[in-house]
């Protein structure tokens, strides 16, 4: 079992894939923390649908390139979050109808475009990644989003957390509140283009929300929420990646996203937030004085 | 006494709905300004106005000591995301985040401040509290912390006792008498002719496309809320039928 796992460190490809899915936890993490807490947990798997017709496009003239990839995710993925904000704002359609109808249209451009230019790309790689072949380029794209990423949460952080925790304040506190909302959804998509080549966007998606709605079942602050998610964000990616090596038929995406998803399922049996009720203080459904709570928690 | 805010002549609306005509009114420092009005006469827009998240559709609105950096605000708690995880005093804190930006540390005197605001909305024992676990008057008292940290000269609550029990009103209410105090002006959204009125200097009465100001006494008549649209005559002769006034306004 030991000399297995050590054997596993001598591979060049393991090695990089530990590396690459480290740095991509730690940018993810935040990114999925947010999803989940702005209740947008679904418009992270839209998204990722969004920007297909983008890589597609990107491949079909520029080949499969890093570059190719990265500017077409961005404009497809850029032009629907804007699409749906604008269709939000001035039409009677709430931004989950908007961005829903989007997706499923770029979704079908996509596949349209992939079958009439004929191109023998594997469509499985497209949604589930190749993790295990890994190039300098693609290292550097995970680095690179993962900088950019938590370089932007170091500014976002306090404005993410008013507008989702009370967007009414939030608005009186500034200018341009839109600004907020524009720059989470250009972080959500630099994400999942960073995690397409690795996990696949369907995978990328499940790296970035079951961590997090994991973490919501133990955390009670966001400061929690955010190192949680993170922790089981990383513990999913490497428990999935050496379990897809000690058995060689697993593939290793499907592998990560289920141990993030047994994770999930322990949390909400036993985290305190969870189905475990009798962890939590009971929730004070009416109102009770706060000298009376004072007086009982003095007596216990 | 200095006025805050001089609104000249103000019309404010959408483009297919007016709501009211070419008001002129000033709120002066000192003050409690009751607006009150039917659903739908513009209560939350003007406030929203006060904010500038909404332009008028014609007059001005003059800020003699220029805008306030800081205008307090407590909305409904329409939108208020109560699962969020944070706890009571971080969420007090937020009305300070502005003055400190982007790093994560209070200073001291800020510090200082926010236990004394806990304290004073009566949320300091439960400070450490996540938000999920408060009744509906412990997390209006915990954003109360929040408009005293923001100390700001413009205060604007909407509807601030909608769902909290009588003490907790009263408790809240003390604060808007120290806020008027220190010469700080409240504007307060009612949604019913209640005793609060009692602890407001003048009145906004919104309706009927007309917007009248002026002290309590003189606004909150029989004949006005009937003529713009708040009471019904029967409503208006049951409300009044002790007396012709509905409140002796305790500050004027």
């Amino acid at each position: 079992m030991f000399e297995l796992l050590s054997e596993m460190w001598g591979f060049a490809f393991m090695r990089r894939a530990f590396v690459v899915t480290t740095v991509l936890s730690a940018s993810v993490a935040p990114v999925g923390a947010f999803l989940v807490l702005r209740r947008l947990s679904l418009a992270g798997e839209a998204m990722a649908h969004a920007i297909t017709p983008g890589i597609v496009i990107g491949f079909v003239t520029a080949g499969l390139s890093v570059m190719s990839l990265l500017v077409g995710g961005l404009i497809a993925g850029v032009g629907v979050a804007m699409l749906t904000a604008l269709l939000a704002r001035r039409t009677i359609l709430r931004s989950d109808a908007s961005l829903a109808s989007l997706y499923l249209i770029a979704l079908a451009v996509g596949i349209f475009i992939l079958s009439a230019a004929g191109s023998a790309v594997p469509l499985k790689s497209f949604l589930f990644g190749s993790i295990l072949g890994i190039d300098d380029a693609s290292m550097l794209l995970v680095g690179g989003v993962a900088t950019v990423t938590l370089v932007a949460f170091a500014f976002l952080l306090r404005p993410l957390i008013v507008s989702t925790c009370d967007p009414v304040f939030f608005e009186t506190q500034t200018r341009r509140p839109w600004l907020v909302d524009q720059g989470f959804m250009l972080l959500l998509v630099l994400n999942l283009l960073a995690a397409f080549k690795t996990l696949g966007t369907l995978m990328a998606v499940g790296l970035m929300i079951l961590p997090a709605t994991a973490a919501r079942y133990w955390a009670s602050t966001i400061t929690a929420q955010l190192v949680l998610g993170f922790v089981f964000a990383l513990s999913s990616c490497w428990i999935g990646l050496t379990l897809s090596y000690l058995f060689p038929e697993t593939p290793s995406g499907p592998a990560i996203v289920l141990v993030a998803g047994g994770i999930f399922l322990v949390s909400a049996i036993f985290g305190p937030l969870g189905f475990g009720k009798r962890a939590r203080k009971p929730v004070v459904s009416n109102d009770i004085p706060v000298a009376q709570i004072q007086q009982e928690e003095k007596a216990q | 006494m200095t006025a805050v805010l001089q609104i000249r002549d103000v019309t404010l609306g959408y483009r297919e709905l007016t709501l009211f005509r070419r008001l002129t009114m000033d709120i002066e420092a000192g003050t409690t300004l009751a607006v009150l009005g039917a659903n739908g006469s513009g209560k939350s827009t003007f406030v929203k106005m006060l904010l500038g998240l909404i332009d008028p559709l014609s007059g001005s609105l003059n800020w003699p000591k220029g805008r306030p950096r800081e205008i307090g605000y407590l909305a409904q708690m329409t939108e208020f995301d109560r699962r969020f995880p944070i706890r009571v005093r971080d969420l007090a804190a937020m009305g300070a985040w502005r003055g400190f930006g982007f790093r994560s540390g209070l200073d001291n005197a800020a510090r200082d401040r926010m236990t004394a605001a806990l304290d004073e909305a009566g949320v300091l024992d439960i400070a450490d509290r996540p938000i999920h676990m408060l009744s509906g008057g412990q997390l209006q008292r915990a954003l109360f912390a929040r408009v005293i940290m923001q100390d700001a000269p413009l205060i604007l609550l909407d509807e601030p006792f909608a769902a909290v029990d009588q003490s907790t009103e009263a408790h809240l209410l003390s604060i808007i008498h120290r806020w008027r105090d220190e010469g700080r002006s409240v504007v307060l959204v009612v949604h019913d002719l209640s005793s609060v009125l009692d602890h407001c200097s003048h009145a906004l009465l919104l309706g009927g496309q007309e917007a009248k100001h002026g002290p309590v006494d003189d606004v909150l008549t029989p004949d006005r809320l009937v003529a713009q649209g708040y009471l019904s005559e029967s409503q208006a002769s049951w409300m009044f039928r002790s007396s012709p006034k509905p409140q002796e306004p305790a500050h004027v």
